[in-house]
C-alpha cells in the first residue's frame, strides 16, 4: 500500500524539509494578500474642509495616513496620530499638533445639545482657528461611539514607551498589558471637485406699470470645518425657510388682481454663501446687470438679504447708514429693528454680509440677521443644528419680516383699526407646520458647497428648493462656472473616509512572548522526560504493586 | 501582527507535537506512516460527519443568526461526534505494536490532522495580520490541550477494545467514552455558568483533559499490570 512508502517520505522530510520551507515561506508570503485581516474597528470619518479661495489654500491638505495612535498628552513625533475629544483639545495644543504631529483625529461630542456654553464657545473658537490657516497634516472628525470612548481611555492610560516606568520589570509588564493602536486611513488621492453653483430666482410681478423690484435673497449652503457635517440650521437654513415662507404668503396675495401689490418681488436663492465670498451672487449680478438683454434688475427698490435669523430679535446690517426718507429707513422703522453699520472693506478676504455684493453694484441693500456681527463663529460651525427654541424664534422673525414687507408694499403707514390689523394678520398667516418641516429637512441635509454644487441639476437640496418655489412662481435656475485659469474658488474631495483601528503590540512584546513560549516548551520537554518515572510511581500507587513494566 | 508573531504561534503549536512524537519513544517503531494514516482517517471521519450533519440536521446557520442557543440541537450535533470514536478505533487497530504505541500513534496522528485542518488557516490569516489579538496565542495553547484530550480518548478507546479489561473498570470506561463527545459543550456550559474569561476556560479545559487522562492512565496501569505488559 502507498502508506508504507510514507516512511520514505519521512526520510525525505528529515533531510530536505528545512530547505523546502526556506523556499515555500517566501512564496506563500508573496502570494498571500498584503493585509489579510479586517481590523477589529472600522469607523467612517469625515475629513476636514479643504478649499482654495482666490487660489489661497484653506483647510486640510492631505488625506491618507498610517500612524500609531496617541493621546493628547503622550504624543511626541510626526509618527503619531493624535486622538482626542474635540472638547479636550486646547488651541495651543492644536497649534502644536498642526506643526509637529502626523495626523489628528477628533471625536465629536456625544450629544450637541448637552454641551455647556463654555464648551460650545471653545468649539467655535477651535473651528475658527482650524479654518484660519492651511493644515498640512490629515485631520479627521469622527462621530461619537462607545468604541472610540474606549480607545481614547485606553490611549490615555497606556505607556508603550518605557521611559515613564521605574524598573525594567514594570516596563515589561506595561508592554504586555497595554494596547497600542495603529490608525489607518487610506483614501483616493485628493482631487478637485467639479463645482457648478446654481442660482434660483423667481418673480412675482407687481401691479404698477413701471414696477419697482424688491429683491429678497438668501444663500442656502452651510459651512463648517467639516463639509460632511455642515447642517447649518441658523446659517442659513433659517433664511431659506423664511424666503420660502415669504414666497408662499406673497404669491397668494399676488395671485388675485384685487390685492396684488405695486412693486414686483424677486426671490433669489444662491448656492454659495459667506464661506465662498458669495461667488454665485456676484456672477448672477454680472450676468443680469452687465448684459443688456436682461431686464430683471432694472429698477431695484431695495435688496433684503436673509441670513441667520433664528437666534433672537433681528438686526438690520447695512454698509451705509441710511438717511431718513429712504426705503431702507422706512423698512427699518416698519421692522422696528436697530441698525448695525459696517463699511465694506474690499481688502478683506471675505465680504462680511450678503448685501455687500449688491451694495457694491450700487443697489440699496441690507441684511436681516439675528447676529450682532458677521464675525460670529457660529455662522460656520458644525454645532449649528436644529433646536426647538430656534424654530420659535424663526417663526417670530418670519412674521415680523412678512408684516414689514407687506406694510411697505401696500404703503400702510399706520394700522389704525383693529379690524384692518386682524385682516392683515390673516392674510400674512405664517404656516408653522410648513416652516417646521422645511427647517427640519434643510437641517438634516449636508449642505456644504462640496455637495450642493456638485450634485446633479435636479437632485438634492437644489432640486427640492426649485420644486418648492415652482409652486408659487415661475423659477429660473442658472448654473455658473468658475473661471478656468484663475478660479475664484476650488473645492476638494474626498470629504469622507473609512478609518481602521488595529490594536497592536510593540515589537518587544513578541520577544517577551518568545521567552514565555520557550519557557513553556522547556516545561513540556521535562514533563515528557520524567513521564516514565511518573508512570512508575503512579502505577505503584494505583495497583499497589512494586513491579511494573 | 508580524511574521515573527506567526513564528511564535507556530512554535507553540508545533513543538509539543514534535516532542511528543520524538521523546515518547514511538518514533522508534517507525510509525510515521501510521500517524499519516490516522490523520487520513481523521479527515475521512470529518467528511462523514459533515455529510451526516448536512443531511439530517436543520440549517443551523439560520437558527444561530436569530441569536437563540438551542441546547437540544447542540447536544444532537455533539452526538455526531461519536463518529470520532469509531475513527479513532480504526486508527488504533491499524497500528501494530504494544498498547502505548498504538494509543500515542493514533492520538498524535489524529490531533496533528485536526490542528492542520482547523487552525493552520486561522493562524496564517490571523496571526500575520497587523491586528494583534490574544486569541491566536490562545488557540495555539488550546491545540496543546487538544493533544492531551485526544491521547486520553484514544487510551479509553483502546481500553474498551480489550476483552481482558477488569469488570469493575468497564462502566467507568463506557461513561467517559460516552461523555467525550460532549466535553466541549460541558466546558462551555461551566464557563458561561461561572462567567469565566477565555483564559480561565482554557485552564478548565486543561484540568478536565488531565483528569480524564489520569483516570485512563490508572486503568491502563492496572491492565498493564494484569497482563504483564
Amino acid at each position: 500500500m502507498w502508506l508504507d512508502q510514507a516512511d520514505g517520505f519521512d526520510e525525505i522530510f528529515k533531510g530536505y524539509l528545512p530547505y523546502y520551507l526556506l523556499v515555500m515561506f517566501p512564496i506563500l508570503i508573496i502570494m498571500s494578500p498584503v493585509n489579510p485581516v479586517a481590523a477589529s474597528h472600522e469607523f467612517s470619518v469625515y475629513r476636514m474642509q479643504q478649499y482654495d479661495l482666490h487660489t489661497v489654500p484653506h483647510g486640510c491638505r492631505s488625506s491618507s495616513f498610517n500612524l500609531e495612535g496617541r493621546s493628547l498628552t503622550l504624543w511626541s513625533t510626526s509618527r503619531h496620530c493624535v486622538v482626542a475629544r474635540i472638547q479636550d483639545i486646547t488651541i495651543e495644543q492644536f497649534i502644536d499638533i498642526r506643526n509637529k504631529a502626523g495626523a489628528l483625529l477628533l471625536v465629536l461630542p456625544k450629544n450637541d445639545t448637552l454641551l455647556t456654553d463654555d464648551e460650545r464657545e471653545h468649539i467655535y473658537l477651535l473651528e475658527a482657528v482650524m479654518a484660519q490657516q492651511e493644515v498640512n497634516l490629515p485631520v479627521y472628525f469622527a462621530e461619537w461611539s462607545s468604541d472610540f470612548e474606549y480607545i481614547i481611555k485606553d490611549l490615555q492610560h497606556s505607556f508603550i514607551t518605557d521611559e515613564k516606568s521605574g524598573t525594567a520589570l514594570e516596563a515589561m509588564f506595561n508592554t504586555v498589558s497595554s494596547n497600542g493602536y495603529q490608525i489607518v486611513v487610506s483614501t483616493p488621492a485628493i482631487q478637485k471637485l467639479d463645482s457648478k453653483p446654481t442660482v434660483l430666482h423667481g418673480k412675482l410681478t407687481g401691479r404698477a406699470a413701471s414696477a419697482q423690484t424688491i429683491v429678497v435673497a438668501a444663500h442656502y449652503d452651510a459651512s463648517s470645518v467639516v463639509p460632511e457635517l455642515s447642517f447649518g440650521a441658523d446659517s442659513n437654513a433659517s433664511g431659506v425657510v423664511a424666503l420660502l415662507e415669504l414666497a408662499r404668503v406673497f404669491s397668494r396675495l399676488y395671485g388675485s388682481a384685487a390685492v396684488r401689490g405695486g412693486p414686483s418681488i424677486l426671490f433669489l436663492l444662491v448656492s454659495t454663501g459667506h464661506s465662498l465670498n458669495y461667488f454665485t451672487t456676484k456672477k448672477w449680478l454680472e450676468e443680469h446687470l452687465d448684459t443688456a438683454d436682461s431686464s430683471i434688475l432694472q429698477d431695484v427698490s431695495f435688496v433684503m438679504c436673509l441670513d441667520s435669523i433664528s437666534s433672537g430679535p433681528l438686526k438690520m446690517h447695512v454698509s451705509k447708514p441710511p438717511k431718513p426718507g429712504t426705503v431702507s429707513h422706512s423698512m427699518k422703522s416698519r421692522l422696528s429693528v436697530p441698525f448695525v453699520h459696517k463699511k465694506i472693506n474690499l481688502a478683506d478676504e471675505l465680504l462680511a454680509w450678503h448685501h455687500e455684493r449688491f451694495s457694491i453694484r450700487r443697489m440699496t441693500a441690507f441684511t436681516l440677521s439675528s447676529l450682532e456681527s458677521h464675525k460670529e463663529p457660529r455662522r460656520s460651525s458644525l454645532l449649528d443644528s436644529y433646536t426647538e427654541p430656534s424654530l420659535e424664534s424663526l417663526v417670530d422673525n418670519i412674521k415680523t419680516t412678512a408684516r414689514a414687507l407687506a406694510s411697505h408694499i401696500y404703503n400702510i403707514t399706520e394700522e389704525t383699526s383693529e379690524e384692518d390689523s386682524a385682516m392683515f394678520d390673516e392674510a400674512l398667516n405664517v404656516d408653522e407646520a410648513s416652516v417646521r418641516s422645511w427647517y427640519k429637512y434643510l437641517t438634516s441635509q449636508t449642505r456644504a458647497p462640496q455637495f450642493l454644487t456638485t450634485a446633479t441639476q435636479n437632485g438634492g437640496v437644489t432640486g427640492a428648493l426649485e420644486r418648492a418655489m415652482t409652486r408659487y412662481m415661475e423659477v429660473t435656475s442658472s448654473v455658473h462656472v468658475v473661471d478656468k485659469r484663475e478660479p475664484e474658488y476650488t473645492l476638494y474631495g474626498p470629504t469622507k473616509a473609512v478609518l481602521y483601528v488595529y490594536s497592536v503590540k510593540p515589537a518587544v512584546f513578541d520577544l517577551i512572548l518568545t521567552l514565555a513560549i520557550v519557557a513553556y516548551l522547556a516545561l513540556v520537554y521535562f514533563a515528557i522526560q520524567i513521564f516514565p518515572r511518573f508512570y512508575t510511581e503512579y502505577a505503584k500507587l494505583v495497583t499497589g504493586k512494586e513491579k511494573v513494566y | 501582527m508580524t511574521l515573527y508573531h506567526f513564528g511564535n504561534c507556530l512554535a507553540l503549536v508545533y513543538a509539543p507535537y514534535h516532542m511528543a512524537y520524538k521523546f515518547s519513544g514511538i518514533s522508534e517503531y517507525a510509525t510515521f506512516s501510521k500517524c499519516v494514516y490516522a490523520g487520513g482517517l481523521y479527515i475521512f471521519t470529518q467528511l462523514c460527519k459533515m455529510l451526516l450533519l448536512a443531511t439530517f440536521f436543520p440549517d443551523y446557520d439560520n437558527t444561530h443568526a436569530s441569536g437563540e442557543y438551542d441546547v437540544f440541537l447542540e447536544i444532537l450535533k455533539a452526538t455526531v461526534d461519536l463518529a470520532d470514536l469509531l475513527g479513532l478505533y480504526f486508527a488504533i487497530n491499524a497500528v501494530p505494536g504494544k498498547g502505548h504505541a498504538k494509543i500515542l500513534t493514533a492520538a498524535i496522528g489524529w490531533a496533528c490532522a485536526e490542528v492542520i485542518i482547523t487552525r493552520s488557516v486561522l493562524l496564517w490569516v490571523g496571526a500575520r495580520g497587523s491586528e494583534f489579538d490574544w486569541k491566536y496565542v490562545r488557540s495555539c495553547a488550546e491545540s496543546n490541550v487538544a493533544l492531551l484530550q485526544h491521547a486520553s480518548t484514544a487510551a479509553l478507546v483502546w481500553l474498551w477494545t480489550r476483552s481482558d479489561l477488569p469488570k469493575k473498570h468497564f462502566p467507568i470506561v463506557i461513561t467517559l467514552l460516552a461523555l467525550s463527545p460532549y466535553r466541549n459543550l460541558l466546558e462551555d456550559a461551566i464557563g458561561s455558568m461561572l462567567g469565566l474569561s477565555t483564559w480561565a476556560l482554557l485552564a478548565v479545559r486543561a484540568m478536565h483533559a488531565s483528569a480524564v487522562g489520569l483516570t485512563a492512565l490508572a486503568m491502563y496501569a492496572v491492565l498493564a499490570q494484569q497482563i504483564g505488559m
